[in-house]
């Protein structure tokens, strides 16, 4: 009979696997507040019975316990739904900050004071366009011509400026997003380096820490390019952009290389061009590249719109009348005549000096008529911006950038919402919860004790069947 | 159930919510405006724009018909003292005509209508700030100069026919001037100058060609009639004008208070809605001051 003897070996594996428990919530504990770890439980697994007296009539005993190891408490598909959903509030967050600093240079007057408000480019159309209708009063008062003059050089510094200001936040966008892209090669390095060893170390099961770690460098990834997972054979992932290019294939990484092309950085995968695929893909380089190249550009092309056809109204009309110096049709532009729309708001200025060459007179007139300022006061209600009036078209520009802003800002919130959300699942199974912890401690710390209680007991009897019953030395 | 163990991070981020919501109230309260991002009323900021455009071409109107009125009362005096200057001249000839006067007093009569004349092309050459305004589009020189080269004298007019207007808000346009030519130089007996230049010449030497001066009497009331009627064009100006103003004020009124209803913070409701928040975030910080205590974690109950 081996029975005493095997129940100490239990115990002995009972108190060795306890402390192997206790082991991983040390560990647990120690770890909380790591980023990326995932929890672990550990793994009991119930030894292989004996069979005592053979054949179908023998005993089944049981052999205790043994501590295998633990498992990370993960959900892959939880985790992939979540960097999913950071690549798509990474992106319109990336996004939305740009337009926030575009909608800044667009301010709302109050209208609280009768004087409009420094850079208000709707204000500034209408006072310009005013400027032509208080010259009607008296076409030769210098001190009339002088205001169309001073508003005009406020309207076009006040456009000139808006474009500047977007041109340098475009520079802006642009040196971020090319800051991205070198982020994003060492991600994927990393990954392709992880895949290797996850494959060599533990083909068919959680790799545990390294999975952990290549989980952090995915959620990392997500939030700054919009990526596919896939998984492969042996535990191992491959990585495309959202639109399909390769990043990582199992043990090998692909980079992202940056080229300039027309003054701004494009991104090239395999020697194709992904820049536009990358704008739509997620992620804050999609953020960066939708604000540098779709909505800052659209923002752009709506000033020079109105500085293009402002500017050549003007000047058709100017040149079209007799100014006070009596010339008859070559009174020459008022601003600087622009040769095509791209551009024309960086460069609107006011280009002549001398008040008198404001034609306000009709060709052939005397200089005493008002008719060619009527006709420029007119431009104000004429359909002459894109078939709206000056300040329909700047209101209307207003009301879509504000709306386009308060969309990706709605999108925004309700992305990170569903964050939120996510991360609740998600850290509500993975993350260290201490009071488990603390539960787990005790529930091991009692089977410990149980254990080494058992363990005193057999001794005992041990003890008693030595002595065969008698007061001996044995105790 | 398992729960997520990190909820007081989720806490803090509801706090930072509540904080950039009361950042953007307070915003609200000392700007006394609501929409102080164009996202955050994009309808708003854009019906600004054109309320804004709307009140400040009122605004410009306003200034410039006060500028247009002065320039039209003083067209309007002047043609008031020619009509003067005109009837005493009349006068003037017609007691000529009645053949009771000596030479003298017959040239005498002459040397005044003469004096007549030049108050008249004086007034004829009106200038308002530096513009003759009875000389059509040429306002730089004196529209009037009569030569004395023949007799009867004759006045020319230098100026053009041209007519300018005042464009309103609402497109309207008000005439500003009638040019001189058509006041003083009438076809026909409609000449004001010529009636003059002619009596002028009846009468001087003392002698009286008292056909001739009744004739040319007779063609001064008519031109003084035709006179009178260009005037009623500047009077119904200035009418026009001053009807334009007052309505122009009475909208900029409505389109400021439309526009301050759109733009400005409801004050009462900004301060409730901050009040709430102040409430919410005393709540929040007590939750985690509560939760974050060491007293919740399972760990201080169980001891060694």
């Amino acid at each position: 009979m081996g029975t005493i003897n095997s129940a100490f070996s239990i115990m002995s594996q009972a108190l060795e696997a306890d402390q192997a428990a206790l082991n991983v919530t040390a560990n647990n504990v120690a770890n909380a507040n790591t980023p990326g770890y995932t929890e672990e439980r550990p793994d009991w697994q119930q030894n292989a019975p004996i069979n005592i007296g053979g054949g179908i009539n023998g005993m089944q005993i049981g052999q205790g316990v043994t501590e295998t190891g633990a498992t990370s408490q993960r959900d892959r598909v939880l985790n992939e739904r979540l960097d999913q959903q950071q690549q798509l509030a990474s992106a319109s967050s990336a996004r939305l900050s740009a337009l926030n600093a575009v909608q800044t240079l667009f301010t709302p007057d109050s209208g609280s004071t009768s004087s409009s408000s420094a850079g208000d480019i709707g204000s500034d159309i209408t006072s310009f366009f005013d400027s032509f209708s208080s010259l009607e009063a008296n076409p030769t008062n210098n001190a009339l011509r002088q205001n169309v003059l001073s508003t005009g050089s406020t309207l076009a510094g006040d456009i000139s400026n808006a474009a500047a200001s977007l041109n340098a936040q475009r520079t802006a966008l642009d040196q971020e997003a090319a800051g991205v892209a070198s982020q994003v090669n060492s991600l994927t390095s990393a990954l392709a380096q992880l895949n290797l060893e996850i494959q060599s170390s533990s083909p068919n099961g959680d790799a545990g820490v390294l999975e952990d770690q290549r989980q952090q460098d995915l959620s990392q990834l997500s939030q700054l390019i919009g990526i596919n997972q896939i998984t492969t054979e042996n535990n191992g992932l491959s990585i495309t952009t959202t639109s399909g290019q390769l990043l990582v294939s199992e043990g090998q990484s692909f980079q992202i290389s940056t080229g300039i092309v027309n003054g701004v950085t494009n991104f090239f995968a395999d020697g194709n061009n992904i820049t536009p695929q990358l704008a739509s893909g997620g992620g804050q380089l999609g953020g960066y590249l939708a604000a540098r190249d779709q909505d800052i550009p659209s923002v752009l092309n709506s000033l020079d719109q109105l500085a293009y056809n402002v500017s050549t109204q003007v000047n058709t009309l100017n040149n079209g009348g007799t100014d006070q110096a009596g010339d008859n049709g070559n009174a020459g532009d008022i601003f600087l005549q622009p040769t095509q729309v791209e551009g024309s708001a960086l460069g609107m200025s006011v280009v002549i000096t001398d008040p008198n060459h404001i034609a306000a007179a009709s060709l052939g007139a005397g200089t005493g008529d008002n008719s060619n300022a009527i006709a420029l006061a007119n431009l104000a209600s004429q359909a002459i911006v894109n078939g709206q009036t000056p300040s329909n078209y700047f209101s209307n520009f207003v009301t879509t950038l504000g709306s386009t802003v308060q969309q990706v800002q709605t999108e925004n919130a309700a992305q990170n919402a569903s964050i939120t959300q996510l991360q609740t699942q998600r850290d509500a199974l993975s993350s260290v919860n201490l009071n488990d912890e603390a539960s787990s401690m005790t529930q091991f710390e009692r089977s410990y004790q149980a254990a080494a209680q058992v363990f005193t007991m057999l001794n005992t009897i041990m003890a008693s069947a030595l002595n065969l019953g008698e007061q001996a030395t044995v105790a | 159930m398992r729960v997520d163990p990190n909820y007081i991070t989720n806490l803090a981020g509801a706090l930072d919510q509540v904080q950039g919501n009361q950042q953007l109230l307070t915003n609200e309260l000392s700007s006394g405006v609501r929409v102080n991002s164009i996202s955050q009323d994009p309808l708003a900021a854009g019906e600004n724009v054109l309320l804004l455009n709307q009140i400040q071409q009122d605004d410009s109107f306003t200034q410039t018909s006060s500028l247009v009125t002065g320039q039209l009362q003083v067209a309007d005096s002047a043609l008031g003292s020619v009509v003067t200057q005109l009837t005493q001249a009349i006068s003037l000839a017609t007691s000529a005509n009645n053949g009771t006067l000596n030479s003298s007093d017959v040239q005498s009569v002459s040397n005044q209508i003469a004096g007549i004349l030049a108050e008249v092309q004086s007034l004829a050459n009106t200038s308002y700030q530096g513009q003759y305004i009875f000389g059509g589009g040429e306002t730089s020189a004196a529209p009037f100069s009569t030569s004395n080269a023949t007799s009867p004298a004759v006045t020319t007019y230098s100026g053009d026919s041209d007519v300018n207007y005042l464009q309103m808000p609402n497109g309207q346009k008000i005439q500003l001037n009638v040019p001189g030519d058509q006041i003083f130089l009438g076809s026909g007996s409609n000449n004001v100058f010529a009636a003059l230049n002619n009596l002028i010449a009846d009468y001087s030497g003392g002698k009286v060609n008292t056909q001739q001066a009744v004739n040319d009497t007779a063609s001064l009331n008519t031109a003084l009639n035709y006179l009178s009627q260009q005037r009623v064009t500047i009077d119904n100006s200035i009418t026009r004008l001053t009807a334009a103003t007052d309505a122009v004020g009475s909208q900029q009124t409505q389109l400021t208070a439309a526009q301050t209803n759109l733009m400005q913070a409801d004050i009462p409701q900004v301060a409730t809605q901050l009040s709430l928040s102040e409430t919410q975030q005393t709540a929040l910080e007590d939750v985690i001051a509560q939760l974050g205590s060491q007293q919740n974690s399972l760990f201080s109950k169980i001891g060694p």
